[in-house]
C-alpha cells in the first residue's frame, strides 16, 4: 500500500513539472476554463480542464421522468432484431438481449429478450383472470389480486430460447456476441409457487401434465410435467422490483427455472390438469429437436450447461489495449440443470484450459459471472474458448463432440447416426463458443471444428 | 390437501429412476468431480432437484411459516397450508375456456368441413402469408413441401459431412405427430390479423385443406378436391410421423419414459462427467481447424454499436411532422401488395377494379379490414390519417 502511494505521488510530481513547463508554452483564455490555471498544454484533458455545461447550469427539476429513463447517451445499448428471425411483420420474432452491455446478473427490464408468436399482447390487469381446472379436487379462478395473496417468492433465473446459438449448428453465422448468444437474459422474479395454490385444490392422483395457457393472440400453449410443477414452478408478476413488462407476459407469465423460455408461457390464463400431455404447436411443430436418425427429440425441458467471453467480444474489441496492460477477461456461465461450479478458459480453441474464476452470487439456474486476468501482448492472436461445469455434472461439449457424438472417433464422424445431435436441430445447442483475438485486437466469432 | 396417491406416484417415479442410475450407468451418474454442491437426487430434466431443507432451498430462505421440508422422494412438496383464495369456475366459465384439444382428440367438438371451402378460405385469408398451396413465404411457415410419406424421408438429411446437401423438410404433413394440433391452432391462433374469428366447420375445412395439399390419405382414401372431413374421419387421421419423436410420452408411462430418457446424456448430446473424472486441460483437441463466419446474418437492427453518443434526432422528431409514407407502405403493406396477393402501389391496372368502387370505398376497407384477407390498416398501428396517406401513396399512378 505504502509502496503504491509513494509511486503514485512520484508519478504524480513528474507530471506536474511536465505540465508547469508546457503551460507556459501555450497559453488559451477561455471563460470556462478552471481558474486560477489559464494555461493549457496539448496533453491536458479538455473534460478536465473546463467546466462542462452541466456543472454551470440547471439539471432537471426531480418533476421530470417520473418514471426514469436511461441517459441518452445509452442509446446504443439497445434490444436488436433481425429481417431473418421474424415471420413477415415482426409479430412472430425475436429481439434479442444486448449481453455485451450487461454487468453483473441482471438484466435490466427494458433489455429482456422479447420473443413472441402473435405480437406483444397489452393486457388490462384488471381482466386478468387465471383458471385452474381439470384433475384438481377444486376447480378456481384467480383475480390478479387474489393470485397476489399467496406467500410470494423471489428468485433470480436466467430465461433463454432453446434457439439460442441455434442458427450456427453449421457454422457461425453472427459476427456478434449480442446475436450468437442474446436470446436469454435473466431477472429476480417474484412470483408464487405453483405448489403453494395446488395446496388449496388437491390434485388428483392421475394428473400427470399441466397444460399452461396463454392469452394472446396466438393463444400459445405447453405441457408441463408435474414434477416440475409440484418443485420450482412459479407464477411471476414481478420482474426486478416492479410489474412484468409487457414483452415478459403482463400481468403474470408462468416460470419454469431452467427449462426453455417456450415453456414459460406469457399473458398467461389457464392451467389445466390431465393424465396424457397435449400436442401443442410449439411443442411439435417447433421446438423439437431433429437428431441424424430422423427422430426429434420432443419434450426437451431444460437449458444445458453453457458460457461465453462477454468481453472481449466482437462488439467490445481489444483495439485500444497496450503492450503489457492487464486486463480482465469477463464471461457468463449458466445452466438450466443446477448451478455452475467451475468454468475454464482456453486462449488456444480449445486445446489446453486454465481455470477461471467465478465471482459474485452463485445461484442455481442463473446467470454466473466469471473472470481470468490476462497480460495483453500486442500483436498476441488468441482463440478464447470457455467451457462450463454444473452441479448436475454436466459439461460443455466441443463443438464436434456435440455435432458427432461424444467419445466418437474423427474416421467414424456421420457414419453412426445414432451418435450426437447433428446440425439439424436448431434447439438446445450449448458447445463451446471461440471468440478470435487478431493481432490489432479485433475480435472474431470462430468455431473450431476437425471436419 | 395434497392427494397421497399423488406423492405414491412421484414416489415410484423417483425410485424406479433411483433403480436405473444404480444398474448400468451408476459411474457415470452417481457423482462428479466437483463436490460440495452434488446433488444425487435428479430432476426429471436430468437436473439437479434442490428440496426445501431447514427453511432453505438451494442459496435461499424461505418462510418456515409457509413452507416445511420437502423431499419428492418422501412424498413431501414442503407447502405448509391451504390459504383458499379465488372462487370455483361457473360451468359456463369454463365451458368458455376449456377449449384445448389434445393429442387423443379429447376436446374435438363435431363440424363438417370440405377442401374446396377449405381453398376459397386459404386463398382468401392464409395465402398471403403462407403462400401458394402452403409454400411458404414472407418469413411465414411452409404447410406444405409435395406429398407427406414421400417428404418425410428428408427427416433423415443431415447437412453434418456435407453442408451444401439437402437438408429435411418439417412440414405439417412430413414432421407433425398429430393432427389435432393443426385444428387447434388454426381455431384459437388464425388467421393471424384476427385471430379466433373462424367458425368450427371452417377449421375442419382448411383442415381438409392441409391434408388435401400436403397429399395425405384418411383411412385409406385419398383426399381429393372432394374431400369431406367432420369428426368421424378426423379421429382416423394418422399422421406419417405419428412415431418419429422420442421420448415417448403418452400413456401411463409417459413421464417415466421422459426421466429415463434424460438419465442419458448420449441421447441430447451432452457430456456428464464420470466419478471422480477431471475434465481434459492439455492438448484436448485438434484445433487447426478455424471455421469463419462466412457471410453471415449481419442485419441487425439497429445496426450495432457501442459508441456512446447522442442519438441522431431525424426519424424519431420528423416523423409525425413529415410521415413517411413508403417507409409505412413497405413496414405494412407489402407482405400483400408486393407478392402478387393484392395489387401493388402504383399498379394501375391492379388497381382498376377497386378504383371503380370509389376512393371512400377503398379508404373504408383499408381502415376496416375485409373477409377477402386485408387486415385492418394493414396489421399497421398507424393513425387513420397516416393510413390514408399510405393509400394516396399507393394510388399515386
Amino acid at each position: 500500500m505504502a509502496q503504491n502511494k509513494e509511486t503514485n505521488s512520484t508519478i504524480s510530481r513528474r507530471d506536474f513539472f511536465k505540465k508547469a513547463t508546457a503551460a507556459s508554452v501555450s497559453a488559451i483564455a477561455a471563460a470556462s476554463v478552471i481558474d486560477p490555471v489559464k494555461a493549457l498544454a496539448s496533453e491536458d484533458d479538455h473534460a478536465i480542464m473546463h467546466h462542462p455545461k452541466w456543472g454551470q447550469s440547471w439539471g432537471d427539476p426531480v418533476t421530470k421522468n417520473l418514471y426514469g429513463i436511461p441517459s441518452a447517451y445509452e442509446h446504443n445499448n439497445t434490444r436488436r432484431y433481425t429481417g431473418l428471425l421474424a415471420s413477415g411483420n415482426f409479430r412472430a420474432s425475436i429481439a434479442v438481449t444486448p449481453i455485451h452491455e450487461s454487468e453483473g446478473i441482471i438484466t435490466p427490464n427494458g433489455l429482456f429478450f422479447s420473443r413472441c408468436h402473435g405480437g406483444t399482447a397489452h393486457i388490462d390487469p384488471n381482466e386478468f383472470r387465471l383458471m385452474i381446472n381439470g384433475l384438481v379436487d377444486k376447480e378456481i379462478v384467480l383475480t390478479l389480486d387474489q393470485l397476489k395473496k399467496y406467500p410470494r417468492v423471489t428468485r433470480t433465473h436466467f430465461i433463454e430460447c432453446p434457439a439460442n446459438g441455434g442458427q450456427e449448428w453449421r457454422r457461425p453465422q453472427y459476427n456478434s456476441l449480442q446475436f450468437a448468444k442474446g436470446f436469454m437474459a435473466c431477472a429476480a422474479w417474484t412470483g408464487v409457487y405453483i405448489k403453494t395454490i395446488l395446496e388449496d385444490l388437491g390434485i388428483k392422483p392421475e394428473a400427470k401434465w399441466m397444460l399452461a395457457e396463454g392469452s394472446d393472440n396466438s393463444e400459445m400453449g405447453r405441457s408441463v410435467p408435474i414434477d416440475k410443477v409440484l418443485d420450482d414452478a412459479m407464477l411471476v408478476w414481478g420482474q426486478n422490483g416492479e410489474a412484468l413488462r409487457p414483452e415478459q407476459g403482463y400481468p403474470v407469465r408462468l416460470l419454469l427455472p431452467g427449462w426453455e423460455g417456450n415453456l414459460c408461457v406469457k399473458w398467461l390464463k389457464r392451467l389445466e390438469f390431465s393424465n396424457e400431455p397435449w400436442y401443442a404447436k410449439e411443442e411439435t411443430s417447433k421446438y423439437t429437436a431433429l437428431q441424424p436418425t430422423g427422430k426429434a427429440i420432443q419434450h426437451f425441458y431444460a437449458n444445458e450447461v453453457n458460457s461465453t467471453v462477454v468481453s472481449p467480444s466482437p462488439e467490445k474489441d481489444w483495439k485500444h489495449l497496450e503492450d503489457g496492460d492487464v486486463i480482465e477477461i469477463e464471461g457468463l456461465a449458466w445452466s438450466g440443470m443446477g448451478t455452475i461450479t467451475r468454468v475454464d478458459l482456453s486462449f488456444d480453441g480449445g486445446n489446453n484450459y486454465v481455470n477461471a474464476h467465478i465471482k459474485g452470487e452463485v445461484l442455481p439456474k442463473c446467470w454466473t459471472r466469471w473472470s481470468y486476468m490476462h497480460t495483453y501482448k500486442k500483436g498476441e492472436t488468441l482463440l478464447l474458448t470457455s467451457r462450463a461445469m454444473d452441479d448436475a455434472g454436466f459439461i460443455q461439449p466441443t463443438v464436434d463432440q456435440e455435432v458427432f457424438g461424444n467419445g466418437v472417433a474423427k474416421a467414424n464422424y456421420g457414419k453412426d447416426k445414432t451418435k450426437g445431435m447433428g446440425v439439424e436441430s436448431v434447439y438446445h445447442r450449448n458447445a463451446v463458443e471461440t471468440w478470435e483475438v487478431t493481432p490489432n485486437g479485433e475480435v472474431n466469432h470462430v468455431q473450431i471444428r476437425t471436419v | 390437501m395434497f392427494k397421497s396417491e399423488q406423492y405414491k406416484m412421484i414416489a415410484v417415479s423417483i425410485i424406479a429412476a433411483a433403480t436405473l442410475l444404480t444398474s448400468g450407468q451408476a459411474k457415470d451418474i452417481e457423482s462428479s468431480a466437483y463436490n460440495g454442491l452434488w446433488n444425487a437426487q435428479k430432476d426429471i430434466s436430468g437436473g439437479v432437484y434442490y428440496p426445501i431443507k431447514n427453511g432453505q432451498t438451494g442459496p435461499y430462505k424461505v418462510n418456515t411459516q409457509a413452507f416445511k421440508d420437502s423431499d419428492v422422494s418422501k412424498n413431501i412438496t414442503g407447502v405448509k397450508a391451504a390459504s383458499n383464495h379465488g372462487r370455483v369456475p361457473t360451468a359456463n366459465e369454463i365451458k368458455a375456456w376449456d377449449k384445448d384439444i389434445n393429442g387423443l382428440n379429447e376436446g374435438l367438438p363435431e363440424g363438417t368441413g370440405y377442401v374446396d371451402e377449405g381453398e376459397a378460405l386459404y386463398e382468401s385469408q392464409c395465402m398471403m402469408c403462407h403462400g401458394d398451396f402452403g409454400s411458404g413465404g414472407a418469413g411465414y411457415p411452409a404447410l406444405s413441401a409435395g406429398k407427406a410419406k414421400e417428404i418425410k424421408r428428408t427427416l433423415t438429411n443431415n447437412r453434418w459431412l456435407n453442408p451444401t446437401a439437402e437438408g429435411p423438410s418439417r412440414v405439417f404433413g412430413s414432421y407433425w405427430p398429430v393432427a389435432s394440433t393443426m385444428w387447434w391452432y388454426i381455431r384459437d391462433a388464425m388467421p393471424h390479423t384476427k385471430s379466433k374469428t373462424l367458425t368450427d366447420d371452417e377449421v375442419y375445412s382448411l383442415t381438409a385443406y392441409m391434408l388435401y395439399i400436403n397429399g395425405m390419405k384418411v383411412d385409406g382414401e385419398i383426399v381429393n378436391e372432394t374431400f369431406k372431413l367432420n369428426k368421424e374421419k378426423f379421429l382416423q387421421i394418422q399422421m406419417p410421423n405419428r412415431n418419429g419423436f422420442v421420448p415417448d410420452i403418452d400413456g401411463v408411462n409417459g413421464l417415466e419414459n421422459v426421466r429415463k430418457f434424460y438419465t442419458n446424456p448420449d441421447n441430447y448430446g451432452a457430456i456428464r462427467l464420470k466419478k471422480g473424472e477431471e475434465p481434459c486441460m492439455s492438448n484436448c483437441q485438434q484445433t487447426d481447424n478455424i471455421v469463419r463466419v462466412d457471410g453471415g446474418i449481419t442485419d441487425f437492427n439497429p445496426p450495432i454499436s457501442v459508441e456512446r453518443n447522442l442519438p441522431v434526432k431525424k426519424e424519431s422528431a420528423s416523423y409525425k411532422v413529415s410521415f413517411d409514407v413508403k417507409a409505412a407502405y413497405e413496414a405494412s403493406c407489402t407482405m400483400c401488395h408486393a407478392t402478387g396477393v393484392a395489387p401493388a402501389a402504383k399498379d394501375k391496372a391492379g388497381w382498376a377494379p377497386f378504383m371503380e368502387k370509389g376512393l371512400a370505398k377503398i379508404y373504408k376497407n383499408g381502415l376496416e379490414g375485409t373477409n377477402m384477407g386485408m387486415p385492418a390498416k394493414g396489421g399497421s398501428s398507424l393513425s387513420d390519417e397516416e393510413f390514408k396517406q399510405v393509400v394516396d401513396y399507393m394510388l399515386k399512378f
